[in-house]
């Protein structure tokens, strides 16, 4: 027998093995495309001045304010992890008043923006593709499309245009809660005084990365609600669906966060 | 008027298979066939809930798929759609959910009062008690009364035609009939022409001008509710027959 000859199993094994390819890039692009097509409108919608205004401020309240508890839980819980462990490496070798650095630069380049975004993605995106996707497989939103309303532009738009508006305003929040946070827990740990925790963190501080801080905010905060939106119209099959799409959308999300922040510091840090 | 032509339709298999049919203006015209054979996905492409993969739908001589700029917009404003469980906003109360029927573009130049007596009327159509529903969310709504503010929001706008998807689903026999009384008062009083889609065949019967048959994704019958009763068609028949067993299976248990 040749070498070359393959097997019947073999040979169904490599079509499987393709067509999955083929229809996992067929994925991606359909949802590429979906997601493009939602944020022209989202941005056309916003030109046009058609976004409804009561429901963009029930969004920036019910993302914003009711997020402000646990953004400022995370906020300082990250901030006095970094602090416990910063001071832990250090050692005689390098003065006390780095960890003041470490500590800031850490919570403003990563932590605040990062973490904010990961308790977005639960608290926000996951709400916001179960409310869609249950209005989906209710045909709520059939009944916008029967009616002649846009719901893209009546659902989606407020709450992806609150997202952009809401995160750097969280993660400005966050920053400054996990610095405070940071400087009390070094107080507590290493004995670190306020003053020289300051001083530290001023010498090794760059206006920039405040900059980069809301640099990723706003792109997360238009990335989670883009997402959930998008995600939210695409539900199918009943409360079973709503369940597996949301799922799917907090995976989906959080991807996106952590592959976007890995892309951050080559663009903006070099 | 609503025109289907050639339409056809396919999920993971095929639901439509070429559907040509005709609906006059100011009839009242029944669609039946067993279950999954495709005639809430034929009511929804009339207005491209679901967009049909071939054919078109025209609706009074216009193209919905291959018109001018702005057809389907159009068609949608002609259009009255009544969900099958009524589909209204959770987050609207009664009246807000009604008020979405009329039109965008006359709702922002209504004044407050026109526009609360359109919706107190359409409400007073479907023998709701507007004082006592308006400023109700759907979830404080019973079954039945949901199914009549999804009816109010449907004509509130004064449609042209009425598309009614399963409009007695759910609903206990008194209901049902109260709904059956009310699609046809409705059609008299408004002058439209309405498509209902029902598995209530005796209903159907009862109250359309013309009666048709989906069968695998196929129109197998078209006419009068008589030569629908009297057809010698075996499908048709056995429908009838099945329909009928299950009618008398849900008395039984009742």
């Amino acid at each position: 027998m040749s070498t070359s000859a393959r097997s019947p199993s073999e040979i169904g094994a490599v079509r499987r093995w393709f067509g999955g390819v083929g229809r996992g890039t067929e994925l991606v692009f359909d949802h590429a495309g979906s997601l493009g097509v939602l944020a022209w409108t989202v941005i056309m919608s916003l030109f046009r001045l058609r976004v409804p205004r009561k429901e963009f401020l029930r969004q920036i309240y019910v993302m914003g304010i009711e997020s402000l508890p646990i953004v400022f839980v995370t906020g300082a819980l990250a901030g006095i992890v970094t602090s416990q462990q910063g001071g832990y490496q250090m050692t005689g070798a390098i003065p006390p008043y780095v960890l003041g650095s470490l500590v800031a630069q850490t919570v403003v380049l990563e932590m605040g923006p990062v973490l904010t975004a990961i308790v977005l993605v639960g608290r926000v995106g996951a709400r916001i593709t179960a409310e869609l996707g249950t209005m989906k497989v209710s045909e709520q939103i059939d009944a916008y499309h029967s009616l002649g309303r846009d719901p893209v532009i009546l659902l989606g738009a407020p709450r992806i245009l609150a997202g952009l508006i809401v995160m750097p305003a969280l993660v400005g929040f966050a920053d400054m809660v996990g610095i405070l946070a940071g400087m009390v827990a070094a107080r507590i740990d290493s004995g670190l005084g306020f003053e020289s925790f300051l001083y530290g963190a001023r010498l090794f501080w760059h206006s920039w990365d405040l900059f980069y801080s809301f640099a990723k905010a706003l792109v997360f905060g238009g990335a989670i609600p883009l997402i959930s939106v998008h995600m939210g119209f695409r539900t199918r099959g009943g409360a079973e669906g709503v369940g597996r799409t949301t799922t799917d959308a907090v995976m989906f999300m959080t991807l996106t966060i952590l592959i976007l922040d890995a892309m951050f510091p080559p663009l903006l840090l070099n | 008027m609503i025109e289907y032509r050639q339409v056809y339709k396919q999920f993971d298999h095929p639901v439509l298979a070429g559907v040509d049919l005709r609906v006059e203006s100011g009839e009242m015209f029944a669609l039946f066939g067993p279950s999954g054979t495709g005639k809430s996905v034929l009511l929804k492409t009339t207005i491209a809930l679901i967009t049909p993969d071939r054919g078109d739908v025209r609706i009074e001589g216009e193209s919905v798929y291959f018109g001018p700029d702005g057809a389907l917009d159009r068609a949608r404003r002609k259009v009255g759609y009544v969900f099958q469980h009524a589909a209204l906003f959770d987050s609207f109360n009664v009246f807000d959910n009604v008020a979405m029927g009329i039109p965008e573009d006359v709702l922002e130049r209504m004044p407050r009062p026109e526009l609360a007596k359109k919706v107190w009327e359409a409400l007073e159509l479907v023998n709701l008690e507007p004082g006592e529903v308006l400023s109700k969310i759907p979830s404080e709504l019973s079954g039945g009364m949901k199914k009549r503010v999804g009816i109010a929001r449907a004509i509130v706008g004064r449609p042209k035609i009425l598309l009614w998807d399963e409009p007695t689903t759910g609903l206990d026999p008194i209901n049902t009939a109260a709904v059956e009384r009310l699609i046809v008062r409705l059609s008299d009083n408004l002058d439209v022409t309405s498509l209902v889609v029902t598995h209530d065949i005796e209903g159907g019967l009862l109250i359309c001008d013309r009666v048709a048959m989906l069968d695998q994704g196929s129109l197998r019958f078209c006419g009068t509710p008589d030569e629908f009763r009297r057809s010698d068609d075996p499908v048709v028949q056995a429908f009838q027959d099945r329909a009928a067993a299950e009618r008398a299976l849900d008395m039984e248990e009742r």
